[in-house]
């Protein structure tokens, strides 16, 4: 559930706390960044003797360059964009995201993305359960839905950006696919960093977390990841349908891991709501703040935990702000 | 709407089986509660609940009318929900039309008694201004601005605040007239009284997911539920109403049961929501 | 009646070029793609922005350009008297015209084979409604990150007692005068709605245009300072 502008009710106290926390975060974010931000119809300055090229959230009108939408201007070598900030999922190749299947189409399936359209996935971009390199027959086809169902959370990569904006996704390696044991929570694409490394196994709390580029979270229980190599011929597709049914006759996730789980759920809420910027180390951070002023999980989403996150964030970029 | 898969249903009822919702709350947790009283100025009496991500307001209207001829000695009382296309792209259209329905049934049935008026959660006695000719209309209006579950929890909640929140101007009647004619009515710009709600009831809803009952779903987790129970009790502890939505069947004592844990939940409930209509009270008279 | 006393007062003692008190918000219903709250006076509209997402009617694609789709309701509660009907033909016109008006600002080319919800809910109702709708519709197409050509604002002007009079409330627009709704984009200095009831002659007409106009390039002063404040704001939280 994406939280946005701060609802919740502070006391007079609180309220102070918080504002003056904000106020830090002000005064140490980059001054470059909030002189460069715009709003629809602000001119952006540019330097018309040098070329440039108009990115994303740019249009030229009558010889001057306007923002056709609210951010922060970019500049990248020759090219001039806006950076939006709440906005839909801004897609690039390669990237890793999470989303939800909503169709079981002709040799593909619709995934919901948070795009402004829906991701394709197609039938020969995904591995077959028994491994197996081959050409997708028929048979594959009718047995599409033994991989993905409606409704299913799947992690894939970003392939290609179709000329009509379309997206095509592809799940060719182990670690796509999907995903099962755990919840998915939503948050704006902007707090997302493009970053190496968006699967993150905490070890110590026994969790996958992985961090789509386009806002969707998937915070679960560890799973290991098979090895096709190791699964024969012949004998996968009766064992991926017995493994995969006897899941549901498995015990629950072991209560420690569920409260873990719901502890990052709750902080990821915490961070969404506040705006700030969603990293497996801020994520951790507050994680241990809560355990380490003993706040109950459920109330981590109250007004106090939200202001002293508001604090230890301020504090934290000061920190960083030093070195 | 809400789309779940195979393996996050899972991972949701196991966790109401371990009483650690996905969330946090335990299960008969209620998320947190913010009342706003005031907040349509052009109404007797309005407020603004917000449980969780769940946002709706109730206004209270209230016009001279004529009592029925089936009851001359009470007023008259009428509840209308509304779901806003800004909650949910689907209400849009007549697409929340089915969903208002329901709602608004399910509303009166608890807070108005009944046929014969007997019972009623509202007083509606206390509305009466001459018997046979003169009392006061009410009109409870709903809006649901943001819905993510328990619906009419949240509803009978803003409805309670609303009421408490509502001042009816005293009327003066004119001295006998014939049996035919409308007396004469003079309303007070000066004098209002408040509205009693001391025994206006709050509704708790229980749902049943897997095979455990909880206390205010989400959406996500009303969409796992098998059946879900809403039963509107007073400070009395008095059952003034019950609703049972969703297919599956229940057995006599698990009914029972289910009654007696909303008894008890509403009791903290209801203490809850009063301090909070009170000080949101407070906080609209400073402003 | 009297709704300009001699000394120029109005019934709510504004004077005749006096706007009602703007409150505006962005961001206030969380699971929209964008929102605002936009008040003039007692008149409240909430408007809510969905996508741009997947067209859910494919039959209703527009090749090349972005779907707008737009839907006005009122609540129950916000006129005086109970409206019941919600289906009616001033929610079907006004649901036009708003639509009408935004799409003409929003670069829809740049946005093919996806739909834009803009949905608007007015909580009260005190006279010139569909300005406020315009401006938050404005302000919730901004806040969903929706490329535009320009940000539409609209304000309403009319004329009593031979005064014309800015941002009319509902007891002055239903005294029987006239009452002119424009809603212009300021930044390419163009006309886009212009709406007009009763009758007017010429030189008062411009007289009361000209007067919303202006009222209309205060919106967008408002409007202005509000987004940039949300952008500064995002921005600094989100950090490096």
């Amino acid at each position: 559930m994406m939280m946005r502008k701060i609802q919740l009710p502070f006391t007079q106290t609180q309220k102070v706390r918080y504002e003056r926390a904000i106020e830090r975060l002000q005064s140490l974010s980059s001054t470059v960044n909030s002189d460069a931000s715009v709003i629809v119809t602000d001119t952006i300055p540019v330097n018309h003797e040098d070329a440039f090229l108009k990115g994303h959230g740019t249009s030229e009108v009558d010889g001057e360059l306007l923002a056709t939408v609210c951010g922060v201007v970019e500049r990248v070598d020759k090219l001039v964009y806006v950076r939006t900030l709440r906005a839909r999922y801004k897609p690039e190749v390669g990237d890793i995201v999470v989303g939800r299947v909503i169709e079981v189409a002709q040799k593909r399936w619709r995934v919901e993305l948070n795009f402004t359209q829906d991701g394709v996935l197609m039938l020969s971009s995904m591995n077959m359960p028994d491994g197996s390199q081959r050409r997708r027959t028929s048979v594959d086809e009718l047995n599409m839905r033994n991989i993905f169902v409606e409704h299913d959370v799947v992690c894939a990569e970003v392939r290609s950006i179709q000329h009509d904006g379309s997206l095509q996704l592809h799940a060719r390696s182990q670690k796509y696919g999907k995903l099962e044991k755990g919840q998915l929570l939503k948050v704006d694409p902007y707090l997302v960093k493009r970053s190496k490394h968006h699967f993150h196994y905490i070890e110590s709390l026994g969790i996958d977390l992985i961090i789509g580029c386009n806002g969707f979270i998937w915070v679960g229980e560890h799973v290991e990841v098979r090895d096709p190599v190791m699964m024969i011929d012949g004998q996968k597709d009766d064992e991926m349908i017995s493994s995969s049914s006897s899941t549901k006759e498995q015990s629950h996730t072991p209560l420690e891991t569920r409260q873990n789980i719901c502890r990052i759920g709750n902080a990821i809420r915490v961070l969404s709501n506040l705006g700030f910027t969603v990293t497996v180390q801020v994520i951790t951070e507050t994680v241990n703040l809560s355990n380490s002023k003993n706040v109950d999980i459920h109330e981590m989403l109250c007004s106090e935990f939200h202001v002293l996150v508001a604090e230890n964030e301020a504090e934290r970029r000061r920190e960083k702000r030093k070195k | 709407m809400v789309a779940c898969s195979v393996g996050e249903q899972h991972f949701l009822k196991g966790g109401i089986a371990q009483e650690l919702r996905t969330d946090g709350r335990k299960r008969l947790t209620y998320r947190h509660t913010y009342v706003e009283t005031g907040v349509i100025p052009q109404a007797n009496g309005s407020a603004r609940v917000r449980i969780g991500g769940t946002d709706v307001i109730a206004s209270v209207k209230a016009e001279i009318g004529r009592p029925s001829s089936l009851q001359p000695d009470k007023g008259k009382v009428a509840v209308f929900i509304d779901c806003s296309p800004t909650a949910e792209p689907t209400f849009g259209g007549r697409g929340g039309e089915e969903l208002s329905s329901e709602l608004a049934l399910a509303l009166q049935r608890c807070l108005l008694g009944g046929k014969s008026g007997a019972g009623a959660g509202i007083n509606l006695s206390s509305l009466l201004i001459k018997e046979g000719r003169v009392c006061w209309d009410l009109y409870i209006d709903g809006l649901v601005i943001s819905s993510d579950g328990n619906l009419l929890d949240a509803l009978s909640a803003a409805i309670k605040a609303a009421l408490t929140n509502t001042a009816l101007p005293k009327v003066q009647v004119s001295a006998e007239v014939a049996d035919d004619e409308q007396p004469e009515i003079d309303i007070s710009d000066e004098e209002y009284q408040q509205f009693d709600t001391s025994s206006v009831p709050i509704i708790v809803t229980l749902t049943k997911v897997g095979e455990h009952y909880i206390v205010d779903a989400t959406e996500e987790e009303e969409s796992q539920m098998s059946l879900a129970v809403s039963i509107s009790v007073n400070r009395a502890g008095h059952i003034c109403g019950l609703t049972k939505r969703g297919g599956s069947g229940l057995d006599q004592s698990v009914i029972l049961d289910m009654i007696s844990v909303a008894k008890h939940v509403s009791e903290t409930l209801m203490n809850k929501l009063d301090s909070k209509i009170s000080a949101a009270e407070a906080c609209e008279d400073e402003s | 009646m009297e709704y300009v006393n001699p000394e120029g007062l109005r019934l709510d003692g504004r004077r005749f070029n006096e706007m009602r008190q703007i409150v505006a918000e962005v961001g206030v219903v969380s699971r929209a793609d964008g929102s605002a709250v936009f008040e003039m006076g007692n008149t409240k509209v909430i408007a809510a922005v969905y996508g741009p997402r997947e067209i859910q009617n494919k039959s209703q694609q527009k090749n090349g350009h972005a779907l707008v789709m737009c839907e006005y309701s009122m609540a129950h509660f916000s006129t005086g008297d109970r409206r019941r009907q919600k289906n009616d033909r001033r929610s079907t016109e006004l649901s036009l015209v708003i639509r009408q008006t935004m799409e003409a600002c929003i670069l829809t080319e740049v946005l093919p084979h996806s739909q834009i919800d803009i949905f608007l809910q007015v909580l009260q109702a005190d006279g010139g409604t569909r300005s406020a709708c315009i401006n938050a519709a404005t302000l919730a197409l901004a806040d969903a990150g929706i490329p535009m050509r320009d940000l539409a604002v609209s304000c309403s002007a009319g004329y009593l007692n031979s005064t014309p009079l800015l941002d009319l409330n509902y007891v002055e627009d239903s005294a029987g005068g006239a009452d002119v709704t424009v809603g212009i984009l300021p930044k390419l200095d163009k006309v886009t709605l212009l709406q007009m009831d009763a009758k007017l002659p010429m030189e008062t007409f411009e007289t009361v245009f000209a007067l919303a106009s202006e009222g209309c390039k205060a919106i967008a002063e408002r409007v202005r300072e509000v987004l940039q404040e949300n952008t500064k704001q995002l921005e600094y939280r989100r950090a490096a």
